[in-house]
């Protein structure tokens, strides 16, 4: 009898389907990789099954009987533990009560005593890698980024479940950090527990599973054992039939003959997410940025805008030398930015569309006053280039769907001409017409003469429009693909090799 | 564990410390302000002093204490001086009724720690269960516990009993009650930051999500944060009550942000996860300290406000100055 099975687990946010149908079945005594590419689903899947996120369909069983996981701490009562992501830990709270936190010994009073001795336990097991500063009395926040991962880590084993699982819990660590934890993990294995593992490294995923799991666009489409199988296979099975979509099925690639003068080259440039980055956008060109998400692409732009700081590297915008310091010092020396958050980074939220057009062109003109009538002039054939729809420049932005918000957004940027537009994500949450808007104005752009920087989530915008990829693993562009070369086969597998 | 703090290495030594001990900045603060009331009124800092000082800001102390379980979580409660308000009238009418013997003093009290705890609870449901805004929040049952107030006793005036408040002025074996108080105070504060309570509303503090995906009951540990301030208000009431012996609707209205100033001043962060209870005492002593000094440095009566208030901002500032030198 398996341990644990999941069948057709299904959850949707709003209109976007995360995950259609997961299904996942674990052994006692495995350890289960999971993969996916971005979005695919697989994070939501576990969220469900650690019950923080509620699934609208489906069915979960452990030990043949069917449970109801209400929130994280029925997930506990049903024996499952989790290694979260992006870390739930309490950043000034000491080592030791993080470890202890979900379950603390003692009654109405922490039993001081045994809450040390089982955090122990656990910080035994990484003594030799842990590295200097790291006690039970030490206070989260002042550990590093890797110690950080570790106590996390033990918290998810001190839960002693006994199906546990692990979403992405390497990435900060090194090698020996790494080594020391897949023998825990063995261990545990020996002891009939299982473990399910998230991971987008290849060579871990080969090292440490029993089988895999791959998801596909919210949908499991297959499980193998590792011992049967390889790398490329398992790339084949997450690409699935829609390999040879790819090349420059949009607009042919125009780069050879556009080649004619950089409009932004970027050498050695480093800052925090992202190290030794270069490369050179040439006028008319698309360049993408690929690879699986915060890999460093949405860092590395955001640093060239100045919205985050860098700590080395040198920048040149057609020729001239550029330092990086803030957005107005970007936007003036003729960069454009636009996000896919655009919440936190594009829309003023709740003023009339007049509004959220314009703050551009006041900066860039110096403008102090001036006629709103005047302005509607200048600002109309920027919508119109967008087939932007709406009712009038007065209205409040919120009054439009997400992909006419992210027109005017865009047309913002195009009263007063930049010479480089950096798309973070662009299209998140946008429908496919305004997408295909979008990519439309973004090719007629470069052929205009914009140099354009795309990061895209979604591998399938990528590989339709961008000239060039850089393949982002680990912070670092690990691979150039052009021409024909521009297949979802090789981003992948540019994307889940070793880093 | 000293074998593990002595083999991490040291960050400076200031640091460290000020990190284990927050509240450092503001007990070097109060000493300084101590030694002032000292230099302009000598006999402020005698023994009958003293006694005066923690006689009458204890129920603040109490108050300060109430607001930093609140504050741990994340949260705020604006509703704790309309709870002493409360508690302060419906324990001098209860005693006035029973006729103001010994029983009637311990059944009040007892009343006044129930009245406490309900306010703690409906402030708790509001913010935590209903998740309204905190500030918004108790701010509305503030007004709600001071129409209460003013039901049960609508003019102020009502006197409480003599046994009540000779004892809370009175001495025992030559120490004046207060200090009994202090010491109890003391130790129950000791054993409450031991409770699984204390750790997991700083969980919740420090970041509520992480908390909940912990499996943590987020909700039930808010609502626990405020019952356990509305318990402590109940007994800043029962000070006031002995300090002023009689009842008043209005008391503890401007006290509310008394206290939060004294969690802050102690070093606590309003945002919650980080700060003690011994911070926020040391705190509310500042403000006591600050109140006394103005009385002994003779300023005229208009000034008094205004030079309270700057004191206030000055303590402020040096603590954030000494707390921003120390951890760089």
């Amino acid at each position: 009898m398996s341990k644990l099975i999941m069948r057709g687990v299904s959850k949707a946010y709003g209109a976007t389907l995360a995950l259609r149908r997961g299904d996942l079945t674990v052994e006692a005594g495995e350890v289960h990789v999971l993969i996916g590419s971005n979005g695919s689903g697989k994070s939501t899947l576990c969220k469900v099954l650690a019950g923080s996120v509620r699934p609208d369909n489906g069915e979960i069983l452990i030990d043949g009987k069917p449970v109801t996981i209400s929130g994280p701490h029925a997930a506990r009562a049903s024996g499952i533990g989790i290694f979260y992501q992006e870390l739930s830990l309490a950043g000034h709270r000491t080592v030791a009560e993080n470890i202890c936190l979900p379950d603390m010994p003692g009654g109405i009073f922490v039993d001081r005593a045994a809450l040390e001795n089982r955090a122990q336990r656990y910080i035994a097991l990484f003594d030799t890698v842990s590295g200097e500063g790291f006690a039970a009395e030490a206070v989260v926040e002042n550990l590093r980024a890797d110690q950080r991962q570790l106590v996390e880590i033990m918290k998810a084993l001190a839960t002693e479940a006994p199906i546990t699982i692990f979403d992405e819990p390497t990435s900060a660590l090194d090698r020996a950090q790494v080594d020391r934890f897949f023998e825990i993990l063995r261990d545990l294995k020996a002891e009939g527990r299982s473990i399910i593992f998230i991971s987008h490294r290849m060579d871990e995923i080969f090292a440490i599973g029993d089988r895999v799991t791959v998801i596909r666009d919210g949908e499991t489409v297959g499980t193998e054992n590792i011992a049967d199988t390889n790398p490329g296979a398992v790339i084949r099975l997450m690409v699935g039939g829609q390999d040879e979509l790819a090349p420059g099925a949009s607009a042919p690639p125009a780069t050879a003959a556009t080649r004619n003068g950089a409009v932004l080259t970027v050498a050695n440039f480093s800052g925090k997410g992202f190290a030794n980055v270069g490369f050179e956008v040439a006028k008319g060109e698309i360049l993408g940025f690929g690879g699986l998400h915060g890999q460093g692409q949405s860092a590395v732009l955001r640093a060239i805008f100045g919205a985050n700081p860098s700590s080395g590297g040198a920048l040149a915008l057609s020729g001239s030398a550029f330092v990086p310091s803030d957005p107005r010092a970007a936007i003036r020396r003729g960069l454009a930015y636009v996000s896919g958050d655009r919440s936190r980074d594009g829309v003023i939220s709740g003023r009339p569309i007049l509004e959220n057009v314009t703050p551009i062109h006041y900066l860039k003109q110096k403008l102090f006053l001036a006629r709103p009538s005047a302005l509607a002039e200048r600002v109309k054939p920027a919508l119109e280039a967008l087939h932007t729809k709406f009712a009038g420049l007065g209205h409040p932005i919120n009054s439009l769907s997400g992909g006419n918000q992210q027109k005017i957004v865009i047309a913002r940027w195009l009263i007063d001409r930049p010479d480089v537009l950096l798309l973070d994500d662009p299209t998140k949450g946008i429908d496919l017409s305004a997408k295909a808007d979008l990519f439309a104005l973004i090719r007629k752009l470069a052929a205009e003469g914009m140099g354009i920087v795309l990061y895209s989530s979604e591998d399938a915008e990528l590989l339709n429009n961008a000239d060039r990829i850089l393949v982002f693993n680990g912070g670092q562009v690990r691979r150039e693909l052009t021409g024909a070369d521009r297949t979802r086969y090789n981003l992948y597998q540019a994307a889940y090799e070793a880093a | 564990m000293t074998t593990a703090t002595l083999s991490t290495p040291k960050p400076g030594g200031l640091k460290r410390l000020i990190e284990r001990y927050p509240f450092l900045p503001a007990l070097l603060i109060a000493l300084v302000l101590l030694g002032l009331n000292g230099l302009y009124q000598p006999r402020s800092v005698s023994f009958i002093g003293i006694t005066g000082l923690v006689k009458t800001y204890l129920a603040l102390i109490m108050l300060a204490i109430a607001q930093t379980y609140v504050v741990y979580a994340g949260d705020i409660d604006l509703s704790v001086g309309a709870i002493v308000s409360l508690v302060n009238v419906v324990i001098v009418v209860m005693m006035e009724k029973m006729g103001g013997t010994g029983f009637s003093v311990v059944a009040a009290l007892g009343m006044g720690l129930l009245v406490g705890l309900a306010c703690g609870i409906v402030n708790g449901i509001v913010v935590a269960a209903l998740r309204l805004q905190a500030i918004v929040a108790t701010f509305a049952t503030s007004i709600f516990f001071t129409g209460l107030a003013l039901y049960v006793m609508p003019v102020a005036g009502t006197p409480a009993p003599a046994t009540f408040w000779r004892t809370y002025g009175g001495r025992f074996f030559e120490i004046p009650f207060v200090f009994y108080a202090a010491v109890l105070l003391a130790i129950v504060i000791y054993v409450l930051a031991r409770t699984r309570l204390a750790t997991q509303l700083l969980a919740v503090g420090d970041d509520a999500q992480a908390a909940f995906q912990s499996g943590l009951p987020v909700t039930k540990i808010r609502i626990q944060g405020y019952a356990l301030c509305g318990l402590f208000a109940a007994l800043a009431a029962f000070c006031i009550t002995g300090d002023t012996a009689s009842g008043d609707p209005l008391v503890g209205g401007k006290m509310t942000l008394f206290s939060v100033a004294a969690v802050v001043l102690g070093g606590s962060a309003l945002s919650g996860g980080f700060g003690t209870v011994v911070g926020s005492i040391v705190g509310a002593l500042i403000i006591g300290l600050i109140n006394s000094l103005v009385f002994f440095v003779g300023t005229p009566s208009e000034w008094q406000n205004l030079v309270q208030g700057l004191a206030i901002l000055v303590a402020l500032m040096a603590g954030i100055l000494v707390g921003r030198r120390a951890r760089a």
